[in-house]
């Protein structure tokens, strides 16, 4: 297992990495921009963005993180990537929860309203005839 | 209009059975008032109701499930000034001629909520085994946390005062609501008791509980169960 040579966080791991980040970077404002997105769920993957410049500016400190868990460095890219995406989807599921709680309150409001407005309705023809 | 007690019927595609559901209610308790909540049924629901007059109607723009169109009905009480309402089914199963007992118990005081219960098994209707197993679970689930004394947790027929039609306005579970309501109540400290009726089978439709989507209710309610165990029980605001 010692012979495994330790892969480092070469020049061209870091072009990839710089050019799909300011990528994602430029994608993420774009879609702001066109309000295609909303500027609170655009944050997180703005954060996630730079992180990926800074990642890809300063190589060390990703291969400091991965010497300090004895792990490759790119094992520590898709723990985070992992982190990451789990915090997203749980946070997805947080906010559907609230929608489906908001459109089942709006539902019935409709339900009763129109019930309402319709009542009102027959009431006026009942007092003009 | 103007009685003190409201009948809620949700119904979600139950042509065949509401009229004469409207009918017996109108022989039987001709002075309460009766609300069909269409749960944005897709056949001819509401045009029956509409049609059969008697009952007021609320239409749901989409089907929302038991929890969210009974609900919808105790809104409508809460805001009509219901000092009762009374909970029974579409689909011609709930004794109707037993409702003035109901409303009777609640009257008297013997339980915020009182339960139409079945004590005799439905003739034509055996359950699955999983069913059965999953329907006794249930029910021991809510006894261990309720305290005893619900022999039918999952029971739809049902009258309740107004102290229960203020808590239901605003917070009833969603799919299968029936058990997860009695530790509501328990949890605010209003009381339950029931009384024994026979229950009819199906007159008609379907039932909206395949094998599969039984067995993901039984899991889910256990769970929301619990989580209302855990949870630290609101009061309600300027109510009992």
């Amino acid at each position: 297992m010692a012979e495994t040579p330790q892969l480092g966080f070469q020049t061209p791991h870091r072009i990839v990495l710089l050019v799909a980040s300011i990528v994602l970077l430029a994608l993420v404002l774009e879609l702001v921009r066109r309000q295609r997105f909303k500027e609170r769920y655009a944050l997180l993957w703005l954060i996630v963005a730079l992180f990926g410049v800074g990642v890809g500016t300063f190589p060390r400190s990703i291969v400091w993180l991965a010497h300090l868990a004895h792990v490759q460095f790119l094992t520590v890219f898709f723990a985070l990537s992992f982190l990451f995406l789990l915090g997203l989807v749980l946070s997805f599921s947080v906010v559907i929860s609230r929608l489906s709680e908001q459109n089942r309150d709006l539902a019935q409001e409709i339900g009763l309203l129109t019930h309402r407005l319709r009542r009102l309705e027959n009431d006026h023809d009942g007092s003009e005839s | 209009m103007n009685s003190r007690v409201l009948v809620i019927i949700p119904a979600y595609n139950e042509a065949e059975t509401i009229a004469s559901v409207l009918r017996r209610l109108r022989e039987e308790t001709p002075e309460y008032d009766v609300l069909v909540v269409d749960d944005g049924s897709e056949d001819a629901t509401a045009a029956i109701v509409a049609s059969a007059g008697g009952a007021e109607l609320v239409r749901l723009p989409f089907n929302l499930g038991i929890g969210g169109a009974m609900q919808a009905g105790y809104k409508y009480a809460l805001r009509h000034g219901y000092e009762i309402a009374v909970q029974c089914d579409a689909d011609g199963q709930h004794p109707v001629d037993r409702i003035r007992d109901l409303v009777a118990h609640v009257i008297a005081g013997d339980g915020d909520m009182i339960i139409g219960s079945r004590y005799v098994a439905d003739t034509d209707y055996t359950p699955s085994v999983g069913r059965r197993v999953g329907k006794s679970l249930l029910s021991r689930l809510v006894d261990a946390i309720v305290g005893g004394g619900i022999t039918d947790t999952t029971s739809g027929f049902r009258a309740m005062n107004r102290k229960v039609i203020e808590l239901f306005a605003r917070q009833y579970p969603e799919d299968y609501p029936e058990p997860e309501t009695l530790v509501v109540l328990h949890k605010h400290g209003l009381r339950v008791a029931e009384i024994p009726v026979d229950m009819q089978p199906r007159q008609g439709g379907e039932t909206s509980i395949g094998p599969n989507k039984a067995a993901y209710y039984m899991i889910k309610v256990c769970l929301a169960i619990l989580m209302n165990v855990l949870r630290r029980s609101a009061r309600i605001p300027g109510g009992g």
